[in-house]
């Protein structure tokens, strides 16, 4: 029974998705459509693989949404001023990872808790990424064709292009997996989420450890805001705002298939996929956007509440 | 250890599959044209006038219309395009810059699903898009100008050359009025706009009223847009000036300009965008496109009216 509590989400994705094979038996279990899916989701899941590290110590990063704009519109000023794609991905790449380190100071030594840390930071990241790119989208020949082409382009494998997004969030899949469940620092996060001040006193370096994890927050939502900018071939100062939310809510989602409620990154990858499953399938069954919208919110309140009631009953 | 977290999961589980079981039941079969509408931009009042257009002439038509909002999200704009061509729909129609998505119109285009603009940017990968025409916006403001000053006096022009749409409207102006000779540009202005460029405009109107204090030697304020006609409004009112029938124009009509010239004082004339009929029309190259017609041109204007004290109440 401890194993059908803990894979009630899991069954519920499951569920979804034999819904939606039944629904729209043609067009949704098509390799096609998963590969879409899966390109359709890369950006969200960069961003809520990389929010799972700080969420392991059960802090939160509020500010990756406007960390993936200013990103991006660093990357496209970059280009603008004419300067080569590796630079501007770079510069972009830098200021994640600076943004995601101020973060951490913010938090670890200046002692601000990370909610309302994270907040100022949002605010801050929102307004640079208006000054950087002027408050206009960055678009057509300011953009060079090679950045573009990376987002529609992909890897060959037995006849099915694997598209070149998807593999990338893949591979931020696997360094945080790696990460965290493979090394001492990401042991130390857990130590830290489960009861901080017992780990400092058994000689975890919490300040350090989360001023890093918060820099790979940063440097995350910047890959995710370079994805982005590349996918839609332009870079305007409000584009990842939609992500925090999601973001968060695919960890939470992902937080009640474990037994602890710890967030582990392979439990938010089924977070990410219930949203971007339920998006497509619910898109291809012409439900109205605004419906859906509060459909999937009621999705992620019952997975959530369901989890929380079966550990209150389970007791 | 009880049973009850497998109930708890298995009942979030079954939530959703009955969701899902009921909606399924509540979308309604199959239409002769299937057609999806996408736009991250609904929530503004332009756009919500297209899809009515839109949908008004689609139910004439019978089809089966799904609009769906992303709600500002360019990606997202992409992801729903890509699910209609997956869905097999028989046209789709975007609201949005076709270079944002054009990674969703290869998919369509690669499906041969066509895809309209509605207002959207000219892009090959359109079979065409509905729009306003610009330089026609700019005719129909500068005639009005020359034909109310009689063809003479000294006229005074805002423009803004860096944005292409704009610019376009001040480059017809410019012909119309240097073909009368009796009418001399005096001035012709860019307005800083940060501040949305009423203000401005009111400022750098006020200067040129000042330079040219003499009753009758401004004939016309010719804006490319209304903000700078509103602002040169303010700076004629303020300077006591109003009475000298100085004319204003300006284009968009938006709902601060209409008031102006509703009140019936200088700001006379402004021109307002169809856009009702722009989304009945890309319902029309849509009907055009069913029907297996290859659309030629790339653009189809609906016409623009010019809007005055005599039909800004309608």
């Amino acid at each position: 029974m401890r194993r059908l509590r803990r894979y009630g989400t899991l069954i519920g994705f499951a569920g979804i998705v034999a819904a939606f094979a039944v629904l729209l038996p043609d067009t949704f279990l098509t390799t096609r459509n998963l590969l879409n899916i899966s390109q359709q989701v890369s950006m969200l899941a960069v961003v809520a693989f990389s929010m799972t590290l700080v969420m392991a110590m059960g802090d939160f990063d509020l500010s990756v949404g406007s960390m993936a704009s200013l990103a991006g519109v660093t990357a496209a000023a970059m280009f603008q001023a004419g300067h080569p794609v590796p630079a501007g991905i770079l510069a972009a790449l830098a200021v994640g990872l600076a943004g995601g380190l101020l973060n951490g100071v913010l938090v670890a030594w200046v002692g601000i808790l990370p909610f309302v840390a994270t907040l100022g930071t949002l605010t801050m990241f929102s307004g640079a990424a208006f000054v950087v790119s002027d408050g206009r989208t960055i678009f057509g020949r300011d953009i060079p064709e090679p950045f573009a082409a990376f987002a529609r382009g992909g890897v060959e494998v037995a006849g099915v292009t694997l598209p070149a997004l998807t593999l990338a969030a893949l591979g931020v899949f696997l360094v945080v997996w790696v990460l965290l469940e493979h090394t001492a620092f990401g042991r130390r996060l857990y130590a830290i989420g489960g009861n901080a001040e017992a780990a400092r006193l058994a000689g975890v370096p919490v300040a350090r450890l989360r001023i890093a994890a918060f820099g790979l927050t940063g440097l995350g939502a910047a890959a995710a805001g370079l994805m982005y900018a590349s996918r839609v071939a332009s870079a305007n100062p409000t584009q990842g705002a939609g992500l925090m939310l999601d973001a968060i809510a695919a960890v939470f989602l992902g937080m009640t298939m474990s037994e602890e409620g710890e967030p582990r990154v392979h439990a938010t990858l089924v977070g990410v996929l219930i949203l971007a499953v339920l998006a497509n399938g619910l898109t291809q069954l012409r439900v109205d956007s605004y419906i859906r919208e509060i459909l999937v919110g009621a999705i992620i309140l019952a997975a959530v509440g369901a989890a929380g009631l079966g550990r209150i009953l389970g007791r | 250890m009880t049973t009850g977290g497998f109930r708890a999961g298995n009942s979030a589980g079954a939530m959703l599959l009955a969701g899902l079981l009921a909606l399924a039941a509540a979308t309604p079969a199959a239409a002769e044209g299937r057609v999806t509408v996408v736009t991250p931009y609904l929530a503004q009042p332009g756009t919500q006038f297209y899809v009515d257009g839109f949908k008004a002439a689609a139910a004439e038509e019978g089809w089966e219309v799904n609009v769906i909002d992303t709600a500002g999200d360019i990606a997202a704009a992409v992801a729903r395009i890509e699910d209609a061509v997956t869905q097999g729909v028989d046209a789709i129609v975007i609201n949005v810059d076709p270079a944002q998505v054009e990674a969703g119109l290869a998919q369509a285009q690669a499906a041969g699903i066509p895809v309209v603009g509605m207002d959207a940017g000219m892009h090959p990968m359109l079979a065409t898009n509905v729009t306003s025409n610009g330089y026609a916006m700019a005719v129909e403001t500068a005639t009005y100008i020359v034909n109310r000053i009689g063809g003479a006096g000294n006229v005074v022009m805002f423009v803004f050359d860096p944005f292409p749409p704009v610019q376009m409207r001040g480059v017809i102006a410019d012909a119309i009025f240097a073909n009368h000779p009796g009418i001399t540009v005096i001035d012709r202005v860019t307005p800083d706009v940060q501040d949305g460029g009423i203000a401005d405009s009111r400022a750098k109107m006020e200067a040129i009223l000042a330079a040219n204090p003499e009753p009758g030697s401004i004939a016309a304020v010719w804006a490319a847009w209304d903000q700078p006609a509103l602002g040169a409004l303010q700076a004629i009112e303020a300077a006591g000036r109003a009475g000298e029938g100085i004319v204003i124009t300006g284009i968009d009509a938006n709902p601060q300009a209409r008031d102006a010239i509703a009140a019936g004082g200088n700001f006379e004339a402004s021109v307002a965008q169809d856009f009702i009929g722009i989304g009945r029309t890309a319902a029309g190259a849509v009907a055009r496109l069913l029907a297996g017609e290859t659309i030629r041109e790339p653009v189809i204007y609906v016409p623009t009216r010019l809007i005055t004290a005599a039909n800004v109440a309608e």
